[in-house]
């Protein structure tokens, strides 16, 4: 039982590192914009059959694999920054939302054309298996989740801080007008945060396919819905709330799969942000993004 | 002296609602001019669109010789021109210090010396140089958005009403800096509701009403009460 719950929240440690990398790219978008990208997950999921397609024609390696998911969802995210948020700009945020909806659905037609099979393998990153210590289990996929969720918040932290382009992002947050008056390039900020968070949730999406060793055009609406669940339970736009967040998914999904079933992962886990949506503690409130 | 700002036929409006019907007005090189009328003629529009926050429907916009008008606000302040916003807009989640490297955010030389000299004119600054900015008095933040505004280097200063809601000891102070910024030898075009304390600066004046330019000339040009009436209730017509 014990060894249960620790196995359980490694495991869930590991996943919940992938779903704050998910939740940290959705929360840069809205922080920064107060918009929701329901694209999200799509253009990740773009991403991961460029690099799909590559192993499937190519039989290439597994770091020039992420660089293909990286490079494909940042090139996804631009297309849907140029034709859904840039021209809404002082527009409407439902107008956004809901042509980032379109756009989702265009991706999925686009893939499942160029690839028809519903499901494709996608190679592992590590060909071993799980390393064992003692009686628990450590699989090397999570170590390597654990250490980039810990380089991807230090490096964003960082960037937000102390340079340049964080102090432009900081002041687009706080006062777009006055930013504007300040000479900073505020659509062009707005484009790299985009790209920015395309990458982030890129490099989650290469995780995720590279553990779970398989593609399905679900992946997209997958991973809006757990970067969106990962955000709004971390308390919407903080990317601190971002991690809690999405290593609080982790852990309460790998422990409700172990003792109630797989059926009732997903319903624990709505259930969690039914119960927090309707109890609204003091930090789900709307923050700013630094 | 010659024309650093010249505008022209400007027109901006609010959907079907121009607020600016055709603006002509000038401001010398080197000089204070001040820009004063009732709430709602426009003022604020028109400082918003020479800034390039706003775009305008039509007419034209030279500063310094060149083609402004329309041209992106980050673009307008490379060329020289900075706004110091109406209720001052600073940056409320970041400390003082990063509001004035915001401001400085397009200069590529080292600025720690104008920073420097900043805080030696505004030694409030200093003191709450890592406080947030939203933790400053009302005065404390208009000397911060000047401040900021001052970052770019810039050769023309536009001011929308920096006496707003600020009590009068602040508002002394206020023009205080002004007159020592265009000895310095800023340009200053300033909108002000304060008429009393503009004439007292200003070597030149616009009376602006319902989006158009009414009156121009000199402080001594139209007596000061008939400039405070039509400054602050419009002219008897409207």
């Amino acid at each position: 039982m014990i060894l249960d719950l620790i196995q359980n929240s490694f495991d869930g440690l590991a996943m919940g590192s992938a779903y704050a990398l998910l939740a940290v790219g959705f929360t840069l978008v809205f922080g920064v914009l107060r918009r929701v990208n329901l694209s999200y997950g799509p253009a990740i999921m773009v991403g991961c059959y460029a690099a799909t397609w590559m192993s499937v024609a190519f039989h290439s390696n597994m770091l020039f694999l992420l660089g293909i998911t990286v490079l494909g969802s940042v090139i996804a995210g631009a297309y849907v920054e140029r034709l859904c948020f840039a021209p809404h700009r002082q527009g409407s945020a439902i107008a956004a939302m809901v042509a980032s909806f379109a756009l989702w659905m265009q991706f999925e037609e686009a893939v499942t054309l160029v690839m028809p099979k519903h499901l494709y393998d996608f190679p592992p990153m590590f060909e071993r298996g799980p390393l064992a210590f003692g009686p628990l289990l450590l699989r090397p996929e999570a170590l390597v989740m654990l250490a980039c969720a810990i380089v991807i918040c230090a490096v964003l932290q960082f960037l937000l801080t102390r340079s340049q382009f964080g102090l432009a992002v900081r002041a687009v947050i706080d006062a777009p007008v006055a930013a504007q008056l300040a000479g900073i390039n505020v659509p062009r900020v707005l484009l790299l945060v985009f790209l920015l968070a395309s990458a982030v949730g890129g490099l989650a999406g290469w995780l995720i396919v590279s553990t779970y060793t398989q593609v399905t055009p679900m992946l997209g609406m997958w991973s809006t819905l757990k970067g969106l669940l990962a955000m709004m339970i971390g308390g919407l736009g903080s990317l601190r709330g971002a991690i809690v967040g999405g290593v609080a998914l982790g852990l309460v999904e790998a422990h409700s799969q172990w003792f109630l079933g797989p059926q009732a992962r997903d319903l624990i886990a709505y259930l969690l942000l039914f119960v927090l949506l309707a109890w609204r503690p003091r930090w789900m409130t709307i923050q700013s993004a630094s | 002296m010659s024309a650093l700002l010249e505008i022209r036929d400007l027109v901006t409006a609010y959907g079907k609602i121009e607020a600016l019907k055709g603006v002509n007005l000038e401001v010398q090189q080197g000089s204070i001019t001040c820009l004063l009328g009732p709430n709602g003629a426009g003022k604020t529009t028109l400082m918003m669109t020479a800034a390039g926050i706003l775009q305008p429907r039509s007419g034209s916009i030279r500063f310094a010789g060149a083609e402004i008008a329309g041209r992106p606000p980050h673009a307008i302040v490379a060329g020289g021109i900075a706004l110091v916003p109406e209720n001052r807009l600073v940056f409320p989640n970041m400390t003082v210090l990063d509001n004035l490297h915001a401001g400085a955010y397009q200069r590529k030389d080292d600025f720690a010396s104008d920073i420097e000299r900043l805080f030696i004119r505004f030694p409030r600054l200093k003191e709450r140089s890592t406080q947030l900015a939203g933790t400053l008095s009302g005065g404390e933040q208009q000397m911060l958005a000047v401040a900021r505004a001052l970052m770019s280097r810039p050769k023309l200063l536009l001011m929308d009403e920096p006496s707003l809601g600020l009590a009068p000891l602040v508002v002394e102070e206020i023009f205080r800096i002004i007159v020592q910024l265009h000895g310095d030898g800023v340009s200053i075009f300033l909108v002000e509701q304060n008429a009393h304390m503009a004439l007292k600066v200003a070597q030149h004046f616009y009376l602006m009403e319902q989006g158009k330019v009414t009156f121009s000339g000199t402080p001594g040009a139209l007596a000061e009460d008939e400039v405070i009436r039509r400054a602050y209730l419009g002219s008897a017509k409207a």
